[in-house]
């Protein structure tokens, strides 16, 4: 049992080291969360448009068209008096966008010839061109109830002009978003689990020979598969905390998430976390002997911090290449870590059938890669060079 | 009780190429530590003392010959050497976010000390090597005096029979320095068996009873100080030396 003393030392250790509790206990489970959860839903929140909310829209000569003015303050439109120099207030931003009833408009309705509007608008500006999406949508709205009234009123169906009848079904439960949030869920646990232990896998391994207290703590009469086991440990503890409170806190983000934006097809709720996070669990011995392998090749913390930086790219991998090209989950991808933990945390959000096979070969392929790294490990500690 | 016969050590150099000639750090060292004395590894910087220590205390493997810490060989029974054995590295690092208590009980633990045998022997060492001072404060902001205390005494936590020191003085003021002559001395007469290894000459002829000169990865001479005035002719062990390692003083 003189593993779990070094595992007991290792973790007051590194309590005391702030580096290493800031990147364990905020950085990934809550500043990472906040930071891409939060530009996620913004960026969501400003793709889609809320039909009943109140819009305020400045319009140039309102009085010239009172039948349209009706039909928009009827659609939640507000309409205001536009200012002096509208072009200007639209291209400074003091009004995201003005609707110009040209001069001749009345005329030409009553005429049934086509009746000039223009919008002006900004289409630098997030908020103007969304705005923009909305108006215009009602104007063609308009636009088909006249065109309606002038067919009826030459006794032609207007039907006889809708030669198609077009509709979509996404049958996605997710809709766009979706995917995209639900891969957010493996992406900030296996990031957060992996910056959870860097720095205590660093400071156990490679500080120690660079503070040069490994050549002592090699001369005791303990095997070194302890010594490696214990650090092992301290780091999965690491890991494992912050796997454990990332998945709390993406819980407690996505409380705030309203539900018409996530899309109903995602599950977000306690027992979905819970899920998720128990099939991820394999990574934290996988990451822990990633971890110590490779820091345990180093000389001096500053090697050991380039390698691993270079091996974050790793458990980013996934998250970059399922975004461009689908790999669907199969029996084959199942063993590989980090890949499979991917696509069955995306499959367990988006509330799809996880087969008990798929998730028994994942375990099984973590806990294997994680054992034979683990290997290397005290295989490399038992060797002459460790302290050279 | 230390024994070494023919020990012999290279390593290739670091980055280097298979082809290229591995360096002779250890070509030959036999010597004897005995119990109750404090027998000093006197060389020049680079001779193999650090690399004879570390085969001694089962950290490298010999390539040649062998090695015995009281009856146990360094290769075949590596624990039972270590269990024996209380080592201190030159520039024995400690941990600095630790006390100095949590330090030495750390390795009392990693020992398998008891708990409660562990808190009495980091108890006796504190006050054994004079430590209350600063026994609760974190290393990091510790002497070098402070620091040699400490790894010294995490050293002495499993009550070993034999002990080596490799430069222990390094770094150490003038009264640092004597107060660790002075506990050295003390751990010899209780029939410890001392192995020192240092560079500079004044500290192994003030303490040392039996003295082995290694130079370029050999024992030149070994005998007490007055042994191997006599036999080198010299009448100072400066000169001694000299003489000792093939050149004229």
């Amino acid at each position: 049992m003189r593993f779990f003393a070094v595992m007991i030392k290792e973790i007051i250790d590194n309590l005391r080291d702030r580096q290493t509790v800031f990147y364990a206990l905020l950085f990934g489970p809550v500043l990472l969360p906040l930071l891409l959860g939060g530009s996620i839903i913004l960026s969501l929140k400003q793709l889609s448009i809320d039909f009943d909310e109140v819009l305020p829209l400045a319009v140039v000569n309102a009085e010239s068209a009172p039948n349209l003015m009706e039909f928009l303050y009827s659609n939640n439109i507000d309409i205001e008096t536009a200012p002096e120099n509208p072009e200007k207030a639209v291209r400074d931003g003091e009004v995201p966008l003005v609707l110009k009833v040209m001069p001749g408009f009345n005329d030409a309705i009553r005429a049934a010839r086509p009746a000039p509007v223009t919008l002006l608008v900004n289409e630098g500006d997030k908020a103007s061109a969304k705005q923009t999406r909305r108006v215009r949508t009602l104007l063609q709205g308009y636009e088909r109830t006249i065109n309606a009234l002038r067919l009826q009123h030459r006794g032609i169906n207007p039907d006889i002009f809708n030669s198609l009848e077009i509709s979509t079904e996404d049958t996605s439960l997710d809709g766009a978003g979706g995917q995209l949030l639900a891969s957010l869920l493996p992406f900030l646990l296996i990031i957060s689990m992996v910056m959870g232990g860097f720095y205590l896998a660093i400071d156990t391994t490679a500080g120690e020979r660079e503070r040069q207290s490994l050549e002592p703590l090699l001369g005791l009469p303990l095997k070194r598969q302890s010594l490696v086991l214990g650090k092992f440990g301290a780091t999965m503890c690491f890991v494992g905390l912050s796997g454990m409170l990332t998945s709390l806190s993406v819980f407690i983000l996505f409380q705030f998430f309203p539900t018409d934006i996530i899309g109903g097809g995602l599950n977000f709720d306690a027992s979905t976390i819970t899920k998720a996070f128990l099939v991820a669990s394999p990574l934290v011995a996988f990451i822990s002997a990633v971890l110590i392998t490779v820091s345990a090749f180093t000389r001096s913390s500053k090697e050991a911090q380039t390698y691993l930086g270079v091996l974050m790219a790793i458990p980013m991998a996934p998250f970059f290449i399922l975004q461009f090209i689908s790999i669907r989950s199969e029996l084959f991808t199942m063993p590989v870590p980090m890949l499979s933990q991917y696509q069955l945390l995306e499959r367990i959000v988006l509330a799809d059938d996880t087969p008990a096979l798929f998730i028994i070969l994942s375990v099984l392929g973590t806990l294997i890669c994680a054992g034979l790294l683990l290997g290397l490990a005290i295989k490399l500690y038992s060797r002459d060079r460790i302290l050279m | 009780m230390i024994e070494a016969i023919n020990l012999k050590k290279s390593f290739a150099k670091p980055g280097a190429g298979k082809k290229e000639q591995p360096v002779l750090a250890v070509s030959d060292v036999s010597f004897t530590a005995t119990d109750g004395q404090v027998t000093g590894l006197l060389g020049p910087n680079g001779a193999g003392k650090s690399t004879t220590l570390r085969m001694l205390a089962t950290l490298i493997k010999p390539d040649e010959g062998s090695a015995s810490i009281d009856g146990f060989d360094v290769v075949s029974d590596v624990l039972a050497v270590r269990q024996q054995l209380g080592f201190m590295p030159h520039n024995a690092g400690i941990y600095p976010r630790l006390t100095a208590r949590e330090n030495i009980n750390y390795y009392a633990k990693l020992c398998g000390l008891s708990r409660n045998d562990a808190k009495q022997r980091v108890d006796a060492l504190l006050e054994q090597l004079d430590m209350h001072g600063f026994a609760d404060r974190r290393s990091a902001g510790f002497s070098q005096g402070q620091r040699t205390k400490v790894a010294l005494a995490r050293a002495l936590v499993h009550r070993p029979q034999t002990l080596m020191l490799d430069e222990p003085t390094n770094g150490l003021d003038v009264m640092a320095t004597r107060g660790l002559r002075e506990i050295i001395r003390d751990l010899a007469r209780q029939g410890h068996c001392v192995l020192f290894s240092s560079h500079i000459m004044q500290e192994v002829s003030a303490l040392c009873d039996h003295i082995a000169v290694i130079s370029n990865g050999r024992i030149a001479i070994a005998d007490s100080l007055s042994g191997i005035k006599d036999r080198t002719g010299e009448d100072d062990l400066e000169d001694a030396f000299v003489r000792a390692i093939g050149e004229t003083p």
